[in-house]
């Protein structure tokens, strides 16, 4: 395992998805928040061909030349979108398929212009696609570190003016902050995380890696900054163990492994997180279950039974269920056992109905204090 | 005569204009309800089903493969739909939660287990139509590409669904709630269509990889939004632009040495500029016309469009 | 109680809408509960009740829009399904696309679309009647025009000349005066007490408390539960609109709150 460990290039592929993994983590939570999370997506495919770009015009396959190709494309789309959904009637959703289906489509006739001219370095480019993570080479993680760095520290920088502009855009316009201008900003530091990320995990997949770390830690934080911390770990955990999977596999593409990994963590967050689980919530209405005694739902079925004059009242098993929050089947059969209900049929389009035995009856008014009181019938 | 059906050019634009068609049919009620993106959802989860057809059957094309990859077009959408339906996830966090997921799952399973086979990522994504009059087939002693035939048969079963409840999907599109309340039952009608979307990218990915299909699904249907105030004539504009785009596409490709799906999809790149410039209400050209028009005018108080 | 019938037997038949025990649960808290209701035919009623209150909700539950935990619905004595053609809809105006490409006949000839069933293209008497809708509420000059090009008061008139064309029984319709012109208030106000006047009956979710007593016969009061209901003389009182709208609104009278079990 330590010789594992201390293998050069895995200690690169390791830096290098950890750094990706944060960077998705923290600008994934701002887009996943302002419901823009599919504009990674657009964002990573029109950022193809800026690297085809990029390698064209240096003519080798220099990282930082790559990614300013790609970053200016990205912007370019972005830009794009923006335009079409101002000044025509289209609507945002088809603004982002319109950008990202027509610069992908010109990346692969630049990649196939390239091919043709039959350019050694120009295999590569392949490898955008879907990530080659074992590809990844020291001197590639300064232009990404740099870039990782601004990025996460611009965020910090400007943490107040954008956590009001995510969460309350107009009261941010009305004092006066530059929402356009921090938009923008947004906008580009999610296209540098892609930039960053094109190496490892490819233009297909960044769309996971902006949306599954956030959507994750969402599950555990209802704060900004915590929600921004956790996917930040999702993120590099992500990172790091699927890339250091597929660089140990032989033939697997980086890419895939990484985003399943990270789409494991956002199902698993999505299912067992503490408060917002759905595993949780269901033992809670299972406890709520063994809490809630007999006697309240007989109290309930009695409520009713006053509040419409009579001690012949059918409530029907639906209603029960929606004022205690939970299925009471259980407990009203229990109840029936014991006498104190009996199950009855009432309209052919409803479920199940249940009403007061006579035992039932005083049972309740004994317990609410009017042992004397008899309902009508 | 029958030999030319063959010939690759030929054989070539006819299944760019078959995609072209049947994707912009399609793509006409996907961009008017706003789910365009499932498009991309779609076309990327189809991978995952494209994967087990073939651990599963050993079909590389074909119906089987087809339908059984189709099937996690719609599996895609479902997932996304319980997703959102747990309340915890927006919609566009599910789409892009759901799709990158099942598609990495299809190309881990391909990796792993399908190295030989003609069927890798990078066809998928990219497609490769130069090679489609390769593949042939013979029916009623006429020879045929099979991209042809496949999809032909796909389109005529996309305008039939279109034809049959144009009504039923014009109403579910428009007012999804009044579609209900009336019986027309929208969300059937929906998996149907987006049924129908998932069987075409399959058809499709062979010969333009499932990214171009999206531009087909999306661009054409979109231009057309821009041109037309009348749901019949953006359908047909719609089809008529995806279909020129295969031609111009291809001819464009051949001189300047490049992708032909590629150049196809920027051909619908292109008619959607033409439908943003000239586009005869809501074009560029006529809405500047329109403001000269208006401040050419003297002001009289406020006029209520 | 006669089973053997396909479909439910006639139950409370002279009621315009009876509603019995209806209870609809979004999540884990009852956004209707209870609901007791019963609209004699030929009324103009008004829902009133503050935001929240769930009177969306309760058209939706009518119209099978969303699922019922508990409790009936019935019209003129038959669910729902039965009805479907006697029952004229008139949803928020913002529940629609309005840039959607077709003209303001087209969107009036859709409400005959139930009547014709899945198969059967509108034709001319269709279009006939579609045109007589829109005269009915004054848009017959903007029957080609596009939907878009509208202003809110005219697409508020489309809407409702499309629940009309159906010649329906009872209409339902959700903040109708929601956002137009006093014009077109005034003129959509007339056009319901013809209905009323004609013996339909109409029941129209209202935010405007101001015009509540002049425009309606019948009024619900509504939090969640239905705090009073009849003659509007008779349930618009001081008492029951403090009760309405004077916060939270207990579902039992029991002390006990469920939710914090």
């Amino acid at each position: 395992m330590i010789p594992l460990l201390s293998d050069p290039t895995l200690q690169t592929v390791a830096i290098g998805t950890a750094l990706l993994g944060v960077m998705s983590g923290v600008l994934g939570s701002f887009a996943v928040l302002r419901r823009e999370s599919l504009l990674g997506d657009t964002l990573s495919h029109a950022a193809l061909p800026g690297v085809c770009l990029g390698f064209m015009l240096t003519g080798a396959r220099s990282l930082t030349a790559l990614m300013a190709g790609a970053l200016v494309t990205a912007m370019l789309a972005a830009f794009a979108m923006v335009l079409l959904v101002r000044y025509t009637r289209l609507k945002t959703d088809a603004a982002l398929g319109i950008a990202l289906g027509l610069f992908f489509a010109l990346g692969v006739v630049l990649l196939t212009h390239i091919q043709a001219t039959g350019n050694a370095a120009q295999a590569g480019l392949d490898a955008f696609l879907f990530g080659q993570a074992a590809a990844l080479s020291r001197a590639d993680l300064l232009p990404m570190g740099s870039v990782g760095l601004v990025a996460v520290g611009l965020v910090v920088l400007l943490w107040k003016p954008l956590k009001l502009l995510t969460f309350d855009p107009e009261y941010a316009a009305a004092i006066g902050l530059p929402v356009r201008a921090l938009e923008l900003l947004i906008t580009l530091l999610v296209a540098l995380t892609v930039v960053v990320g094109l190496q490892l995990v490819g233009v297909v997949l960044m769309t996971a890696m902006v949306i599954a770390p956030a959507a994750a830690a969402r599950q555990w934080c209802a704060s900004l900054h915590g929600m921004v911390i956790v996917a930040a770990l999702f993120g590099a955990a992500s990172g790091v163990l699927g890339g250091g999977l597929s660089a140990l596999t032989p033939g697997l593409s980086t890419g895939p492994v990484i985003v399943l990994v990270a789409s494991v963590l956002a199902l698993g967050s999505l299912f067992f997180a503490p408060r917002r689980g759905l595993v949780p919530a269901w033992w809670r209405q299972g406890h709520r279950l063994s809490r809630t005694s007999s006697d309240r739902v007989l109290e309930t079925v009695y409520q009713l039974a006053c509040e419409h004059g009579s001690g012949r009242y059918r409530v029907e098993e639906g209603a029960v269920d929606a004022y205690h929050g939970m299925t009471t089947a259980a407990i009203l059969t229990s109840l029936s056992d014991r006498g104190l209900l009996e199950a009855v049929e009432h309209m052919p389009d409803e479920g199940r109905h249940w009403r007061l035995t006579n035992a039932g009856m005083s049972y309740a008014a004994t317990r609410a204090g009017r042992p004397d009181e008899v309902l009508g019938t | 005569m029958t030999d030319l059906l063959i010939s690759p050019a030929v054989a070539i634009v006819l299944t760019g204009m078959l995609v072209g068609a049947a994707g912009a049919l399609l793509g006409v009620f996907l961009v008017l309800r706003g789910n365009s993106m499932l498009s991309d959802a779609i076309s990327h989860a189809i991978l995952f089903g494209i994967a087990i057809a073939w651990l599963l059957t050993g079909a590389t094309s074909g119906p089987v493969q087809i339908f059984g990859a189709a099937l996690s077009g719609v599996l895609a959408v479902f997932l996304i739909e319980s997703v959102v339906r747990t309340r915890r996830v927006r919609q566009d966090a599910a789409i892009g939660l759901v799709f990158p997921a099942l598609f990495s799952l299809g190309v881990v399973l391909l990796n792993v287990f399908a190295r030989d086979v003609h069927l890798d990522e990078h066809t998928v994504l990219l497609g490769e139509i130069g090679f489609v009059w390769l593949d042939q087939l013979t029916i009623a002693g006429w020879v045929l590409p099979r991209s042809v035939v496949t999809l032909a048969v796909i389109l005529a079963m996309d305008a039939l669904f279109i034809t049959l409840f144009y009504k039923a999907l014009k109403l579910a599109t428009f007012d999804p709630e009044l579609a209900r309340t009336l019986g027309f039952m929208p969300t059937l009608l929906f998996y149907g269509l987006l049924s129908l979307v998932s069987g075409t990218a399959v058809a499709a990915f062979d010969a333009v990889g499932v990214v171009l299909f999206i531009c087909f699904v999306i661009v054409p249907p979109a231009a057309a939004y821009l041109m037309t105030d009348r749901l019949g004539v953006m359908l047909f504009l719609a089809v008529a632009m995806a279909t020129a785009s295969a031609p111009l596409g291809y001819i464009s490709a051949m001189a300047l040495n490049v992708s032909i799906a590629g150049m196809m999809a920027l051909a619908t790149g292109g008619f959607l500029i033409l439908a943003l410039t000239f586009g005869p209400r809501h074009g560029l050209l006529a809405r500047r016309a329109r403001r000269r028009r208006l401040t050419d005018q003297p002001t009289e108080g406020t006029s209520s469009a | 109680m006669d089973r053997s019938a396909n479909s439910p037997p006639l139950h409370e038949p002279d009621l315009a809408l009876h509603v019995e025990d209806l209870t609809v649960t979004y999540g884990e808290r009852p956004a209707l509960w209870d609901i007791d209701l019963d609209i004699p035919p030929g009324v103009l009623a008004g829902i009133i009740g503050p935001n929240g209150a769930g009177k969306s909700t309760l058209i939706r539950a009518i119209l099978d829009l969303v699922r019922r935990s508990a409790g009936h619905v019935r019209l003129f004595g038959r669910p729902y399904r039965a009805q479907r053609l006697r029952v004229g809809y008139v949803p928020q105006r913002s529940s629609v696309d309005w840039e959607f490409p077709t003209s303001a006949l087209d969107v009036v000839t859709m409400g005959l679309y139930g009547e014709l069933g899945w198969w059967r293209r509108p034709g001319r008497s269709e279009r006939d009647r579609a045109l007589r809708a829109l005269e009915q509420v004054g848009l017959e000059g903007l029957a080609d025009r596009q939907i878009s090009e509208l202003s809110g008061g005219q697409q508020q008139r489309v809407f409702i000349a499309r629940a009309l064309v159906q010649q329906a029984d009872i209409y339902f319709l959700d903040e109708p005066m929601a956002g137009v012109d006093a014009t077109t208030e005034r003129a959509i106000i007339d056009l319901l007490r013809d209905l009323r006047d004609a013996g339909r009956t109409a029941i129209v979710v209202h935010h405007d408390l101001q015009t509540v007593r002049s425009y309606f016969d019948w009024l619900i009061l509504m939090n969640r539960r239905v705090i009073a209901q009849g003659p509007v003389e008779r349930v618009y009182t001081a008492d029951n609109l403090r009760r309405t709208y004077g916060g939270q609104v207990a579902l039992l009278d029991t002390g006990h709150d469920p939710a914090a079990l």
